[in-house]
């Protein structure tokens, strides 16, 4: 196992290096610069020679990569050429807003998607079965902005039970009298339409996978042992058929919870949430090229890891399986 | 497994058993805001930086607009600039070529005098780290003096028009906070870049109101500086407040959810020009009130003179009588927008000049293609089909040929995309069809906005464009940016490749005039040049539409650009 691990490093290790120098040259290809693209007819051209040069973007391109490179390698990002302080600075300001959301939705949709999906396999034809499976397709089909709209019309504008968006009440967080658990009860109260957005645009896709692999399940001779052995049909699902289906689930829930850092650039726009999702377009449009670069290196580190991590459990949840 | 499961179905009901408790118990307060004082604004993005020389985007400037001060300001009647941390006109020195201004007796946010000192350090940073945007304002300025604790001299390397509306309006920084960053920044190998970077978490101003607290992503609060040095002044008619408590910024992410904001109550005013398609909605709300105000804006179609045709003036006087503003103003701005015909826009009430060729002006879709045909016959083009026919009667051109009998080829209208700028891509769609049936192979083409910037300002590879600025300086100076040769070069302003001696003598000579009116004849000189050689058509200039609830604060006021100006908000008033 060690050594399969370690091999498996080593593999992530080349591939976020060749993630780096795609990075470094897709940006390179994009057109325009940070200060081309800056329209203000009160900036001259020698003022935006000038600036190109203090940024050091007037360098060879292969010395602009190797200082990249070495960056990269210190863990240093550089600074974001828009908001001028350190990029990880920036990242780290709005990343644990996009892990209290995106987190927190894709444990809830996966809880309740898994446990709904043993159910209507369970109940497979059943009015159950029929009800949540249209259920799930219809609610994972909707277009997000479309919902996230109608529940803040609905529930936040016309009931007014919750804000219209945001993350917390002003109110709140300027009253110096406001301790830790009712400003993080703010936050909660905040999160609600989010992420009850997120979970039903979620749930469906891992109640399908669920439900489908847990047919398959249903259909081993063990379950038909378990039957003739005389156990109690809620044990039967439970504890035979449930466990050996989450195999697939697993695989899909440690995908969803690495790109969870990723945010959501729909969500958090329209929800006003302060997110890594919308900074991460910012800075892919307005070619901030140190941000953009620091962003989607995180979500690839992030994501290669947690493909190692996911492989891992694989040996942990099915005892038959050895690397 | 069994384990996994009961944990998943534990941690399942926990969570629920929470989002329920938030919901039925409401653990945080209710959502609409209660006045207090405290002015509520929504806005759609957070400032990107405090650093007052390095944010560049609106956003900021709506936060650091409160904050830094410059010496002379707008005043809302008739845009003209009036003394504000100055206390008086500058007095010039012709022969010397000095302005020696006296300042008012005012205080910083940390309760420190502002003296002339500050005025020289500000002066003197912004020359020496070539900061941009600014150096321009200061790069004829020899040197800056301070005379006495509230007196300063500008001595000037030659005369120049902008030293009165550009370099006195300049925002100034405190020398005390400023000076130790100054001193890092000139120790780094890229001294500018050190000084971009430098954090501003507590900025120090001589405005109305101060930083308070930044909560970043969510809100920026804003208590009224106790220091003001306007407090309780009348300038230009106006008794100066803050009468508020402070200012609160929220951010929301779409200009749907500030509506519904401003609609519930949770806003006050939503800084932001309201689409068109919110109006009705917002007309029948009688706790709202919607400003319209004129903007000093300029949207154009620019041609590349550099190639064919589009160095035929005649071909370019055609296509500007071809194109229907008003219809553009009607169906993509719904009414909410004047048309331009010069590139100073109306607003500029005292550079605008109304007697420049206006093309189309007045004319149907038939008079107008008629006249674009007889300009055009004229000039020698020909057609396969031509736009009218021998009895005189509009028909569907075809094949339009060039005065050397060649075809004209395919040619592009670049311009940015819907989701950048509808109003600039429907415009460009519309300009296509008007000149098809011309005969014209028009294509309008959307481009990422950074990709149409660097074709047009950098390489200079481009047929067509539709651009615009939504906020043009009062000071007409761009005009020489925008039309002189010198700047006809990569990245330079001129992206038409205009060039005209006799336009660059004029220019030149008006950037350098100190008589107001002498310049301002220049200026209207300058535009009846560019209206008769047309590198740029303009096309319109969107109005502003702000709304405001009118159920808690009273006082706002209008002017070009809108009621969010330094006006407004010393005048608000709690109801």
């Amino acid at each position: 196992m060690r050594k399969y691990v370690l091999k498996r490093l080593a593999q992530v290790m080349v591939i976020l290096f060749c993630i780096l120098t795609i990075l470094f040259v897709l940006f390179r290809l994009a057109p325009g610069d940070p200060v081309t693209r800056m329209v203000d007819p009160e900036m001259t051209p020698e003022e935006s020679q000038h600036l190109i040069e203090q940024l050091g973007l007037d360098k060879p391109i292969w010395t602009q990569y190797l200082i990249y490179l070495k960056n990269c390698s210190t863990g240093q990002f550089g600074y974001s050429i828009h908001y001028g302080e350190p990029v990880a600075k920036v990242i780290w300001e709005k990343l644990p807003n996009t892990i209290l959301l995106f987190t927190t939705a894709v444990l809830l949709s996966a809880m309740v998607g898994i446990s709904w999906g043993k159910i209507a396999a369970w109940r497979k034809g059943k009015a159950t079965d029929l009800v949540l499976t249209i259920a799930a397709l219809v609610t994972h089909t909707l277009f997000l902005p479309w919902l996230a709209l109608l529940l803040v019309w609905i529930f936040a504008y016309q009931l007014d039970w919750f804000p219209i968006t945001g993350m917390v009440s002003d109110e709140v967080w300027l009253d110096p009298t406001a301790g830790f658990f009712t400003k993080a009860a703010d936050v909660l109260y905040h999160m609600v339409l989010p992420l009850t957005t997120l979970f039903l645009i979620h749930f469906g896709s891992y109640l399908l996978v669920m439900r489908s692999s847990m047919l398959d399940t249903l259909k081993e001779d063990y379950i038909v042992l378990a039957r003739a052995k005389g156990l109690k049909e809620r044990d039967i699902r439970n504890k035979h058929a449930a466990p050996n289906a989450w195999l697939p689930v697993v695989t899909s829930v440690g995908l969803s919870l690495a790109f969870s850092i990723n945010g959501g650039a729909l969500t958090e726009t329209v929800f006003s949430w302060p997110g890594i999702g919308r900074e991460l377009v910012f800075a892919v449009s307005q070619n901030d090229y140190p941000l953009a670069q620091a962003c989607f290196m995180l979500i690839s580190t992030v994501v290669l890891m947690s493909n190692v991590v996911v492989d891992v459990l694989y040996a942990y949840l099915d005892p038959r399986i050895r690397y | 497994m069994a384990r996994h499961y009961k944990f998943a179905c534990f941690t399942c009901k926990v969570v629920a058993a929470a989002l329920l408790a938030v919901v039925l118990f409401g653990l945080a307060p209710a959502s609409q805001a209660a006045s207090n004082g405290m002015l509520k604004v929504g806005v759609l993005e957070e400032p990107k930086s405090l650093n007052l020389w390095l944010a560049s985007d609106a956003w900021s400037n709506r936060v650091l607009s409160m904050i830094y001060q410059p010496l002379f300001v707008r005043e809302p009647k008739d845009s003209k600039l009036v003394p504000w941390l100055a206390a008086g006109e500058p007095v010039y020195d012709a022969g010397k070529m000095t302005y020696t201004l006296k300042l008012r007796p005012a205080k910083w946010s940390d309760g420190t005098d502002f003296t002339a000192e500050d005025v020289v350090f500000t002066g003197k940073i912004i020359k020496e780290f070539k900061i941009p945007r600014q150096s321009s304002k200061f790069s004829f300025i020899e040197d800056i003096v301070a005379v006495d604790k509230h007196t300063v001299r500008f001595e000037l390397k030659r005369p120049k028009a902008i030293f009165l509306t550009r370099t006195l309006t300049t925002p100034i920084v405190q020398k005390k906070q400023w000076e130790k960053v100054v001193a890092e920044a000139r120790k780094s190998e890229k001294p500018l870049s050190a000084l971009l970077r430098q954090a501003v978490d507590h900025p120090v101003g001589t405005g109305p109101f101060m930083l308070a607290q930044w909560k970043k992503g969510v809100f920026v609060y804003m208590k009224a500086n106790p220091y003001f040095f306007g407090k309780g002044q009348v300038i230009e008619g106006y008794k100066m407040g803050p009468y508020i408590k402070g200012i609160i910024f929220k951010v929301f992410g779409t200009a749907d959810a500030a509506v519904l904001a401003l609609r519930k109550g949770s806003i006050d005013f939503y800084w932001n020009s309201i689409q068109a398609g919110y109006l009705d909605q917002l007309k029948g709300d009688s706790d709202i009130k919607l400003f319209v105000s004129k903007k000093s804006g300029l949207y154009y179609l620019g041609f590349n003179l550099r190639k064919a045709p589009f160095d035929d003036m005649a071909l370019r006087q055609a296509v500007a009588t071809i194109i229907d503003k008003e219809f553009i103003i009607k169906r993509i701005l719904q009414g909410y927008g004047e048309v331009l015909y010069s590139v100073i826009p109306p607003g500029n009430t005292f550079y605008y000049n109304p007697d420049v060729p206006k093309y189309g002006y007045g004319m149907n879709h038939d008079q107008r293609i008629k006249k674009a045909y007889e300009i055009l016959k004229a000039a020698g083009y020909s057609w396969e089909v031509p736009p009218v026919n021998g009895q005189g009667q509009v028909q569907k051109a075809k094949d339009i040929r060039l005065p050397d009998g060649d075809p004209m080829k395919e040619f592009v209208i670049l311009t940015p995309p819907a989701d950048y700028d509808p109003h600039r891509a429907m415009s460009g769609q519309l300009i296509q069809e008007w000149l098809r049936a011309m005969g014209m192979p028009a294509v309008s083409r959307p481009m990422a906005f950074g990709a149409l910037i660097q074709k047009v300002k950098g390489q200079h590879d481009f047929d067509c464009f539709i651009l615009g600025y939504g906020k043009l300086s009062l000071d007409p100076g761009y005009l020489r940016s925008f039309f002189h040769s010198a700047m006809n070069k990569a990245n330079g302003w001129n992206m038409s490749g205009y060039e005209s001696a006799a336009y660059d003598a004029l220019a030149t000579e008006s950037n350098n005039a100190m008589d107001l009116n002498l310049r301002r004849k220049m200026i209207m000189e300058l535009q009846k040049i560019v209206m008769t050689a047309v590198p740029y058509i303009p096309l319109y200039n969107p109005t502003i539409i702000e709304g405001v609830r009118v159920d808690r604060f009273t006082g706002w006021v209008q002017m070009l650009d809108g009621i969010g100006n330094i006006w407004s908000f010393c005048d608000i008033k709690p109801k």
